[in-house]
């Protein structure tokens, strides 16, 4: 038995906590941590019961005759239908005042991107990527095959755009929407960026990572020109 | 709420349609060689190519869940790499049909009483297990695999194999 997936989510849970935390009462409102807490731990939930969902459909699996299957996360969870599962949750959830809440998660939802990656750290041969002979390769024990560690090159990226995005709320705010839209772009945009060196059996759905970086775009090029007005 | 009722039953029936892909007929299944575990060793040390042995049974849910993502790697490295099931502790009935349900077209074996799991090493259904040409052991994995660990082996296999 290994524990290296439920490892990645541990990770993953303490980085979102530990932004949130360090976030109340500085760059968020101190009051809404547990709100934003609640939300994206039940978008992550959401997201990856309905990811795991399209996977067994995708493969030619009932989840109706086998329920079972279900919980049986490593087999595979569907990277679109995740994604779209968890903004929509997020996005109904925080609807009274979306962009707001969107902003002020961004960081926290980045961080723990970021921690899913680095996850991978609980199991080493989790973190290998495509060969490689950069000094840094990382190697499987017992292989002469270096390659790149990809998923801390994904962390990485992720954890340091969480770091930037909460300078930017500290020293000049941006206007509402902003950080949130740039957020899916950055999430997108790291998938994007990482994917050609992870090692799969198909294309990974680089499709709708190119669309993510380009709607995140978009939707902050949007909210900077039109911020949004508190409706009253 | 009403609405929410009306996408759970939309989406209840959705998911019923999408059965399993079923794209063989039981009956075109012959029924599985029986093997033993030294048998097993003696086809790892005599094949040409790579191989991938996964153990598994028919009764085993995580089996069933990592099948499609054998046959789809099957499918990609099937000529590089020799893909070898061995069905442990099952019935031929049921082995057959569930080869039939995930359309499984490489060689299997039937191994009733589990001597190569035993023989093989690793506890429970399933293990999948990495072999280079000459039957050496590059890696074992136990437990359900996830398309990663199978791909990141099978390259493993492919340049050092």
């Amino acid at each position: 038995m290994e524990f290296s997936l439920l490892g990645a989510v541990l990770v993953a849970v303490v980085a979102v906590w530990a932004v949130l935390r360090f976030e109340a009462g500085r760059t968020n409102a101190a009051d809404c941590s547990r709100d934003l807490w609640d939300a994206l731990l039940l978008a992550g939930i959401v997201g990856l019961a309905v990811g795991r969902v399209v996977a067994m459909l995708r493969d030619g699996t009932n989840p109706i005759t086998t329920p079972g299957d279900l919980l049986i996360v490593r087999s595979g969870v569907d990277t679109a239908g995740a994604s779209a599962a968890a903004l929509l949750t997020f996005g109904w959830t925080m609807r009274r005042a979306l962009w707001w809440m969107a902003d002020a998660a961004a960081a926290a939802a980045l961080a723990g991107l970021a921690g899913w990656h680095a996850g991978c750290l609980v199991r080493e041969s989790a973190c290998l990527g495509t060969p490689t002979d950069l000094p840094w390769a990382l190697t499987q024990a017992g292989s002469p095959v270096g390659r790149h560690p990809v998923e801390l090159y994904a962390a990485l990226l992720l954890a340091l755009a969480a770091v930037g995005f909460v300078l930017w709320k500290r020293f000049a705010r941006p206007p509402a929407g902003v950080l949130g839209s740039l957020a899916i772009a950055v999430a997108a945009g790291s998938r994007l960026a990482t994917e050609p060196m992870r090692p799969s059996l198909g294309s990974g759905p680089v499709w709708l990572y190119a669309a993510g970086l380009v709607a995140g775009v978009g939707l902050a090029g949007w909210r900077w020109l039109r911020p949004a007005v508190v409706r009253t | 709420m009403r609405r929410i009722a009306v996408l759970v039953v939309a989406l209840a029936v959705a998911a019923t349609a999408c059965g399993p892909s079923g794209a063989v007929d039981v009956t075109d299944i012959p029924p599985l060689p029986e093997t033993t575990a030294e048998e097993v060793r003696t086809l790892l040390a005599t094949s040409e190519r790579p191989v991938v042995l996964n153990i598994w049974a028919s009764w085993c849910g995580p089996c069933r869940s990592e099948a499609p993502l054998l046959r789809r790697a099957h499918r990609r490295h099937g000529d590089e790499i020799r893909f070898v099931g061995v069905d442990v502790r099952d019935a031929q009935d049921e082995a057959r049909a569930f080869l039939a349900e995930f359309d499984l077209d490489f060689e299997h074996y039937f191994d009733r009483p589990g001597e190569v799991q035993r023989e093989l090493g690793g506890i429970g259904v399933p293990q999948t297990l990495f072999y280079a040409p000459g039957g050496d052991l590059v890696f074992h994995h136990n437990g359900v695999i996830d398309e990663r660990t199978l791909a990141l082996q099978i390259d493993e296999l492919l340049r050092t194999g």
